[in-house]
């Protein structure tokens, strides 16, 4: 069965949540198609502003980024300096009149951890209750639908 | 260092209203230190005025470019090749890197992103401080390395004030009273005489008393 969006999710996370390994990755990059573009990073610390910026300017309705639960980060505080550098994102994106929920963040649970797959499912539906994005004219998203078996 | 933040979007907005190709010029250097006008910050601003740009199909073509140096000639002549193609220049640099644009570029507006605040010091990560407010004529040596007139909420010479409190100032208890900490760093070397001495009011002559400063060094020019 198909079903079609057309709404993009650019999907940044954690290598370090549940089911982020390769293989996953691209099973989810062909269950998705265009509507969810995944970037695997080291760690979520890394992830600045402008990341999420140039996808909401160049092809994505939303922005987010999962990390590892607090508390778990590899490199000790990376996931708490994300969280501050969300916010900052959706303080300058809520400046120029785009709402906050454009960007977010989901910081993985300790005592019920979800999988990669489960998180964008969730931040995905969460994308098609948003509006097309004001920033994308029509004639600037990359594809006109995309078409998924698993939605 | 000099510190800065950037201007509100709808100020920097609000000025370049006029223009239809801009460009957002960042400086690696000091405003890069503090987060305001670095290569990072410049992409982001830019990225942000495009998206407002596109949001109100404003037809404006919004480029990025950072320059090692703003303040310095030799950097800026480098814009050289590019600076014809825009009719407006966004400065993240500080006011003097603005005006060295502006000074060279004399046919181009140069905006200012920025509000260039003080000269700092990086305390901790997200984290800069007041330290010097370029008096001309330093006296740092006595009063223990700390500059009472960037750090003492009153510019006391004769300090303290009576008012301090568990060596916090009676302004704001936030604030460390800068001459508790002269008094300290004084007493560690066993310099405590140097208080001894009335200093005089601030000769502020030094500073702006003849008009705009200028160095100038024989030794370091061609
Ligand atoms: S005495 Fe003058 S030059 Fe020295 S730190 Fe203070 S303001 Fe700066
Ligand atoms: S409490 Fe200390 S820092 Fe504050 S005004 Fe008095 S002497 Fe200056």
């Amino acid at each position: 069965m198909h079903y079609q969006h057309n709404r993009t999710l650019a999907l940044f996370y954690c290598q370090n949540v549940p089911g982020a390994g390769e293989r996953e990755r691209i099973g989810l990059e062909k269950e998705y198609g265009q509507c969810i573009r995944f970037y695997p990073i080291a760690c979520s610390g890394r992830l600045e502003p402008v990341h999420l910026l140039s996808a909401l300017e160049n092809f994505a309705d939303a922005a987010y980024l999962i990390t590892c639960p607090e508390g778990m980060c590899r490199y000790f505080e990376g996931n708490l300096r994300a969280i501050k550098r969300v916010m900052r994102t959706q303080d300058i994106i809520s400046g120029i009149g785009l709402e906050k929920e454009r960007v977010g963040i989901i910081t993985g649970s300790k005592e019920g951890p979800k999988t990669l797959a489960e998180l964008a499912k969730e931040i995905f539906d969460k994308v098609l209750q948003m509006e097309p994005s004001p920033v994308l004219g029509k004639g600037e998203r990359s594809y006109d639908y995309c078409a998924t078996e698993a939605h | 260092m000099i510190t800065a933040q950037q201007k509100p979007i709808d100020e920097i907005r609000g000025m370049l209203v006029p223009y239809k190709r801009i460009l957002v010029l960042g400086c690696a250097s000091c405003v890069a230190e503090c987060a305001a006008g670095g290569q990072k910050e410049t992409a982001m601003l830019a990225s942000t005025l495009r998206m407002k740009a596109k949001m109100n199909n404003e037809d404006v073509i919004i480029q990025e470019h950072t320059l090692d140096r703003q303040c310095v000639k030799d950097f800026v002549v480098t814009l050289d090749d590019i600076i014809g193609s825009y009719d407006a220049v966004l400065s993240l640099g500080c006011g003097a890197g603005v005006q060295a644009v502006a000074e060279m570029f004399s046919e181009i507006p140069v905006i200012p992103g920025l509000n260039t605040e003080f000269i700092g010091e990086t305390r901790a990560q997200g984290l800069w401080v007041e330290n010097c407010l370029g008096c001309g004529d330093c006296m740092l040596y006595y009063f223990g390395g700390v500059c009472p007139l960037a750090r003492c909420s009153k510019q006391l010479f004769n300090g303290p004030c009576g008012g301090s409190v568990g060596g916090k100032c009676e302004i704001n208890p936030d604030v460390d009273c800068a001459w508790q900490k002269i008094i300290d760093r004084l007493s560690r070397f066993g310099a405590l005489d140097r208080l001894e001495t009335i200093y005089p009011p601030k000769n502020w002559s030094r500073k702006q008393g003849g008009g705009p400063r200028k160095i100038i060094r024989e030794d370091q020019q061609r």
